[in-house]
């Protein structure tokens, strides 16, 4: 691993203190070649080098009579600095006396002035460095342990020094292992802790040859400062197959986030913020092992950013609009008004109306969409209540209940305050949970939503069709409507395949003696082919795409009419 | 411009400031021209003529580490031997030896 952890270019960090300048230049001189030097003209000067410079120094070259703070000053202070004592310190003097003297305060080694030839002083210097780091605590804190990567602080060091004497185009690459939480968790701490290693030992071999240096900032993940190259293509292939065979964790999988040919205008902490993006963007995404950081990227995250800053405002000052779409019950002879579905909407101060495509996906992946969640609930209950009082009218609204509220120990109460804040009952607020969510966690889910259906409340199952339920679990898990997705009903007289699935979850929903919904209805041949199918009801573009409360009136008003 | 004929003819070892400067003829030079208008001449001057003997060791001192380590010879004697005269604070005719000091360092000074 040495030569992954140190790459040749790497050097290390040496610090004159001389006052005469001559003498600094002939001693910058011999080691520039082998090392980063660094000069101090006092004591004082090169303490405050030292202590302000976060980047480690491996020796100090020091003259012993100087101004403002002598050498021996200066020996004084460094040995009783607990940050500083560690590293070593050659003295650079003509006097025997004051040689005897700074041994004892805790010199290393002696130069002689005049100087002695060039090789004698780089090996004098190489051998104190080579001491001090084999038997030393340097060493440790640049590692870290488990994986013998460095730590944060040595590579961001190490990254600058590849930066000063490296021409040559750069990567930074952000590595993670998807769901290592799981691999914990599931097979035990020691067994993260060998997938760990595996991996670093693995990308060693993967980028050995070039430039690279390595560390793990934390957990899981791993940053690569490496050579560029224009394609990884192959580069990771393999290793994700190569870790699972070796851990007998079948689903074990990496990705990588990769931001090419870096910037050295911005902070190595911005070049791998960059990678992380890109890594990051592509989680659970099973089809994309790699993905390159780009400016669009880039605009897409500080987009996301302005969105998520801007929920709390666009709650207060209700920017954030509930729009209803209408529900027909089609098996009567004329359609009939039977519930609505409650659509949020942004209408955003500066950017315009924001497309729920935009937002809903991002709040549901932060956990914001709580938040949304609950403005939803208030409004759609409010307006169910207002329409109440002014048409005397009771249309029961569906509202949408994401994974995250499920898990949320007051979610009954909390919807049983809004009802009661407006006097409402529990049927007249439907509650739609998406597929997918109970598929995740079929057993927990069945018990909130058990609870929630001895409350009076009506579960509907959103976007069937989508979310790989078993069929098994359909016939066990309590709900009162099912709904297609839009998906299957658009294609429906496109493809005989999609017909097939609708009729299929037909047959499902009255297995189950349930309702089942179509969704994304457009227009004629589709309501008749349903109705013939035997589908209860019907939300679509056919009756009405969603449309604010004001708009949605008519519906109400024509029903109440006929 | 010095040269390195020149240095030789002064009496400097220059094999030995050009091994400590990696064989570098064009640094070598730089150095000692810098070496020359070294503000320390001034310095030590002013100390002895103050008779203040710790500025005059202190400034004594670094010349001698730049010009022991350019191997100016000719210079290096002198100053050497004020150097240790001074760290014993002794009495002594330094200013004989700043005009040993002085002519050397013109001598070099008019090579430039």
């Amino acid at each position: 691993m040495s030569e992954f952890a140190y790459p040749k270019k790497l050097k290390r960090r040496i610090l004159i203190v001389e006052d005469e300048e001559i003498n600094r230049e002939i001693l910058a001189n011999i080691l520039e070649d082998y090392y980063e030097v660094s000069c101090a003209e006092n004591g004082a000067q090169a303490l405050q080098l030292l202590r302000e410079h976060t980047a480690p120094y491996s020796l100090i070259l020091l003259d012993l009579l100087m101004p403002v703070m002598s050498g021996e000053e200066f020996l004084t202070e460094i040995k009783a600095d607990e940050q500083l004592s560690g590293i070593p310190v050659i003295v650079m003097t003509s006097e025997k006396p004051a040689e005897v003297s700074s041994i004892k305060m805790g010199a290393d080694d002696f130069i002689t002035k005049p100087y002695d030839s060039p090789e004698v002083i780089l090996a004098r210097c190489e051998r104190i460095i080579q001491l001090y780091e084999d038997n030393s605590i340097i060493r440790s804190a640049e590692k870290d342990e488990l994986t013998e990567l460095f730590t944060r602080e040595f590579f961001q060091e190490y990254v600058r020094q590849i930066d000063s004497y490296d021409e040559a185009a750069d990567d930074a690459i952000v590595i993670n292992i998807e769901h290592f939480h799981m691999i914990n968790e599931m097979f035990g701490r020691e067994t993260g802790d060998e997938v760990l290693k595996k991996l670093a030992g693995m990308l060693l071999r993967v980028f050995g040859n070039g430039t690279c240096i390595g560390c793990r900032p934390d957990a899981d993940y791993f940053y690569l400062y490496v050579d560029h190259r224009d394609s990884y293509d192959n580069v990771f292939a393999g290793l994700s197959e190569e870790l699972a065979g070796y851990s007998h964790i079948p689903k074990i999988r990496i990705r990588a986030g990769i931001y090419q040919n870096v910037d050295r205008h911005i902070s190595i902490e911005d070049r791998f913020d960059h990678a992380k993006l890109a890594c990051d963007r592509i989680r659970g995404d099973y089809t994309k092992q790699i993905n390159y950081y780009s400016k669009e990227l880039n605009d897409a995250d500080l987009y996301h950013e302005r969105l998520i800053n801007d929920i709390d405002d666009a709650i207060a000052n209700r920017d954030l609009i509930v729009f209803y779409q209408p529900k027909y019950g089609i098996q009567s002879e004329k359609p009939v008004l039977r519930s609505a579905e409650a659509l949020i909407r942004w209408k955003h101060p500066e950017l315009g109306m924001i497309s729920p495509g935009d937002f809903i996906p991002l709040f549901e992946s932060n956990g914001l969409i709580q938040k949304l969640d609950h403005y939803v609930w208030r409004e759609a209950a409010a307006r169910i209540r207002d329409w109440k009082e002014r048409f005397d009218y009771t249309l029961p609204v569906s509202v949408n209940v994401s994974r995250v509220d499920i898990y949320d120990p007051e979610l009954e109460q909390r919807l049983l305050d809004i009802l009661e804040e407006n006097g409402l009952s529990t049927s007249e607020l439907m509650l739609e949970i998406t597929e997918s969510a109970y598929a995740d966690d079929a057993k927990g889910l069945t018990e909130v939503i058990n609870n929630l259906r001895n409350r009076g409340f009506k579960i509907e199952m959103d976007d069937f069709g989508t979310g790989y339920s078993s069929l098994n679990m359909i016939t066990s898990i309590p709900i009162d409507v099912l709904k297609i997705d839009m998906s299957f009903i658009r294609n429906m007289n496109k493809d005989e395949k999609s017909r097939k699935l609708v009729e299929l979850v037909m047959d499902i929903a009255k297995f189950i003696k349930v309702p089942a919904v179509a969704e994304g209805v457009e227009d004629e041949s589709q309501l008749k082919a349903l109705k013939e199918m035997g589908c209860e009801l019907i939300q679509g573009y056919y009756f009405s795409r969603p449309v604010p409360p004001e708009e949605f009136e008519k519906f109400i008003i024509d029903e109440k009419e006929n | 411009m010095i040269t390195i004929e020149a240095l030789k003819a002064f009496g400097a070892d220059v094999e030995q400031g050009l091994t400590r400067c990696m064989n570098k003829e064009d640094f070598y030079l730089k150095l000692v021209e810098k070496a020359v208008k070294d503000p320390a001449f001034e310095a030590l001057k002013n100390a002895v003529e103050a008779k203040d003997k710790e500025e005059a060791f202190e400034a004594a001192h670094r010349l001698k580490g730049a010009l022991g380590n350019l191997a100016l010879t000719p210079l290096c004697e002198p100053v050497n031997e004020m150097v240790e005269l001074l760290r014993n604070k002794e009495e002594a005719d330094y200013p004989a030896f700043l005009e040993r000091i002085e002519t050397g360092r013109k001598t070099l000074e008019a090579m430039i």
